[in-house]
């Protein structure tokens, strides 16, 4: 059997069997899920009802607003005005979360005022403000149309202006597809830094408790470190898969428990609904709109075969490549402590590949993105992000390019770091310097 | 069995191992000897290849060495360790698959070898568990679980009480019984002198001495001999006369010494012993050879004037 085989199953055999290993295993899914949820739940109202009192002392609404089905909203009206000195202090207006005021000229200006208590979240000011609107609606037209309210719903076409940047007509930038791209290249960068930091301390534990010389008269130096790289790789990967699993089976158990009714908007016509159901319903369908595309997102836009099997081309090979610096890193310094300094420029490396992806994510189609998508050190970040906002017909190619190129500097970092390794691993107590890095790279 | 041809090796200009020949015969067992830094552990990974000279050869059984004769050779490095966390059992298995042994091969030599050092108990407990006497027996299970033909062992010794001493020496005996041909490099002379039938000398990069273990001391031995005798001091004086000199006495108990003579003019051992004999009860007689330890301090010493 190839002993850098026989190397890796014990690295990996070592890495699965630690507490950090299970510990992450579970602690990283939930996050996961945890950030979901969270995202999925600002559309809720933090209050979970309001009590408003509408004060229109012209009697303009008629005492009357829409029936509000989801519960939510409570209405009281005053015929009279209300002073917000008494609405703050006077007992009787205690159970109030906001007074809604409206005076006469609502009618020509459609302009109103809403004091609250504690400020509203976005999606209950846009409920209010979708009630208001419709009982104005009801109003205006029994005062100046001969209509039913039904036949101008029937008529009323509201216009929807998209604004979109001449250099981005296809908004992509800020599409939310970009963010699930970012978060895969995320998640790469987090397991290469993670998982290149492991790779780290076993080479400089092997140095530090002198195994390594035991093993050296059996496996080749180069040969040595590609069992490492590669069972603390296989290890990163399972972790993943275990990632993945556990994060599909928690969404799959949202969708079923906690999202079941606004998953189910995603797919309503808004204007059928508008023009026969109930206004209750509508006004359900209207709060969870501002959410609905993430949703949506999650659960039917991502082509997640394509971006899960380029996630692992592109994490095996960034993986390789930032991985070789992490174990020449390892074996060329003196003690465990010593080469905790040189870690530095690697983390700036990939923190330049996160914002990298952020930029890819803003400017999805300028000339830097696509430079940066081609080079290795931000090419698993950016790629990801491109691959998510979806590559226009005849540049699918553009990805192949990247990981190939990704692939021979994988391979080109793995002979430079074997040399670094082999001519560093038997060297003990030194101080890590610049210039011994050179030597060593001389001295093939 | 093992030929070492002028070989050379430098770490960043300074040269560690400096034109060094040596040859091991097929069931020997050959000391490497030197003080620190000489150069030993260098030319040792130079021969595990390890390490790649700048200059010379390796050949092993005739052959220039190969990475598949690795797999017929058993190395216990000086800088030793075993992964903590892992069991005796799964340490050995991977060490011994790392020599191209099967699994079967593996389990088979560890019960013996576990058996031999009756330490059968050991075999699950984690290395963190053992002692560190412990886990340099486990180390030298290691090494020797292939059952390799050429054993190279720097420093074997060191950390072990004088019990584990003997019993690995009587190891090492029994394995040069068995035709292996042993490397040993280490700084106990008592062991060397011992176990070892040749032996080199590396001080400063260079071979300055190889030889047969005897050899050695004879071609340094300086006409001293020892006398072990009950009675009386004055009576042995007396009767060395003019003949021989008396260099140097030990008082063992009382009227029991230790006495080195030194010959004059034509006298020889024979005479020696002819003229003591009645006058003191002689219980042993023996030509006195510098031990390896001498031999050592001296050569290192010369040189470095």
């Amino acid at each position: 059997m190839n002993v850098s085989w026989l190397v890796a199953q014990r690295e990996l055999k070592e890495r699965i069997k630690t507490r950090s290993f299970i510990g992450m295993a579970i602690v990283g899914p939930l996050l996961v899920m945890l950030l979901v949820y969270i995202l999925f739940s600002v559309g809720e109202n933090n209050k979970p009802h309001w009590n408003v009192l509408i004060v229109d002392p012209a009697g303009i609404m008629e005492n009357k607003i829409l029936a509000n089905t989801t519960g939510s909203i409570s209405y009281d009206f005053a015929n009279n005005y209300v002073q917000l000195k008494d609405f703050e202090k006077s007992k009787r207006f205690q159970k109030y979360d906001a007074l809604l005021e409206l005076n006469e000229k609502i009618i020509s200006n459609k302009a109103a005022f809403l004091f609250y208590k504690e400020k509203p979240s976005f999606l209950f000011a846009t409920s209010i403000q979708f009630h208001l609107e419709r009982r104005l609606e009801e109003v205006m037209v029994g005062r100046f149309s001969k209509m039913s309210v039904q036949e101008f719903r029937g008529i009323k076409q509201p216009v929807s202006i998209a604004f979109r940047n001449l250099y981005d007509p296809k908004n992509e930038s800020y599409s939310l597809s970009s963010w699930v791209g970012f978060f895969f290249g995320g998640v790469i960068l987090l397991f290469i830094l993670l998982f290149g930091m492991t790779i780290l301390r076993s080479v400089s534990s092997e140095k530090s408790n002198r195994i390594v010389e035991v093993l050296l008269a059996s496996v080749r130096p180069r040969q040595l470190m590609f069992g490492k790289i590669a069972g603390i790789g296989i290890a990163a990967i399972l972790q993943f898969v275990i990632w993945t699993l556990l994060i599909w089976i928690g969404l799959f158990i949202l969708r079923e428990t906690l999202f079941p009714n606004m998953l189910h908007l995603s797919n309503w016509d808004l204007s059928e609904i508008t023009s026969k159901t109930a206004s209750g319903m509508e006004d359900s369908l209207f709060r969870s709109k501002a959410y609905n595309d993430f949703v949506e997102l999650v659960y039917s836009r991502i082509q997640f075969g394509d971006m899960l099997v380029f996630f692992l081309l592109f994490f095996i090979g960034g993986y390789i490549f930032y991985g070789t610096f992490f174990a020449a890193l390892g074996a060329t310094s003196g003690s465990e402590n010593d080469g905790q300094q040189f870690v530095l420029p690697i983390m700036a490396l990939l923190i330049i590949a996160l914002w990298a992806g952020y930029y890819a994510v803003q400017n999805p189609l300028s000339d830097l993105t696509y430079i940066l998508s081609f080079v290795p050190f931000t090419s698993p970040m950016v790629c990801m992000v491109k691959l998510a906002q979806g590559y226009s017909l005849g540049e699918g190619y553009q990805i192949y390019v990247s990981f190939t190129i990704l692939a021979l500097s994988s391979f080109a970092t793995l002979r430079i770091a074997g040399r670094l390794y082999q001519n560093g691993i038997l060297q003990f107590g030194h101080r890590l310097r610049l210039t011994q890095f050179v030597t060593w790279l001389k001295n093939g | 069995m093992l030929q070492l041809t002028s070989i050379t090796k430098s770490y960043f200009q300074k040269i560690a191992v400096d034109d060094v020949s040596l040859s091991l015969n097929e069931g020997e067992i050959f000391g490497l000897l030197g003080p620190n830094g000489a150069g030993k552990t260098t030319l040792i990974r130079i021969i595990n290849r390890i390490i790649v000279p700048e200059q010379g050869e390796v050949r092993y059984q005739g052959e220039i060495m190969k990475g598949r004769h690795l797999a017929e050779i058993g190395y216990l490095p000086e800088e030793r360790g075993l992964y903590k966390t892992m069991t005796v059992y799964d340490h050995a298995m991977f060490l011994g698959r790392l020599r191209r042994m099967s699994k079967e091969e593996v389990n088979r030599s560890l019960n013996t070898w576990l058996e031999k050092f009756e330490i059968t108990s050991w075999k699950n407990k984690r290395i963190e568990e053992l002692s560190k006497g412990m886990a340099q027996k486990v180390q030298f299970i290691c090494a020797v679980l292939h059952e390799p033909k050429l054993l190279i062992l720097d420093e074997p010794f060191s950390g072990f009480d004088p019990v584990n001493v003997e019993l690995i020496q009587n190891e090492l005996k029994s394995m040069k019984k068995a035709g292996k041909t042993i490397l040993l490099s280490s700084h106990n002379m008592k062991s060397v002198e011992e176990i070892c039938d040749r032996a080199a000398l590396i001080h400063q990069s260079k071979k300055i001495l190889e030889g047969s273990v005897l050899e050695l001391r004879e071609n340094r031995k300086d006409g001293r001999f020892a006398i072990k005798f009950k009675g009386n001091m004055l009576a042995f004086t007396h009767a060395l006369w003019t003949g021989f000199e008396l260099l140097e006495k030990e008082e063992l108990a009382k009227d029991r010494f230790i006495a080195y003579v030194a010959m004059r003019g034509e006298n020889n051992f024979q005479d020696l012993l002819k003229t003591l004999i009645g006058q003191i009860e002689i219980e042993a007689a023996w030509e006195v050879l510098p031990s390896m330890q001498q031999i050592f301090i001296e050569t290192v010493t010369s040189k470095n004037i």
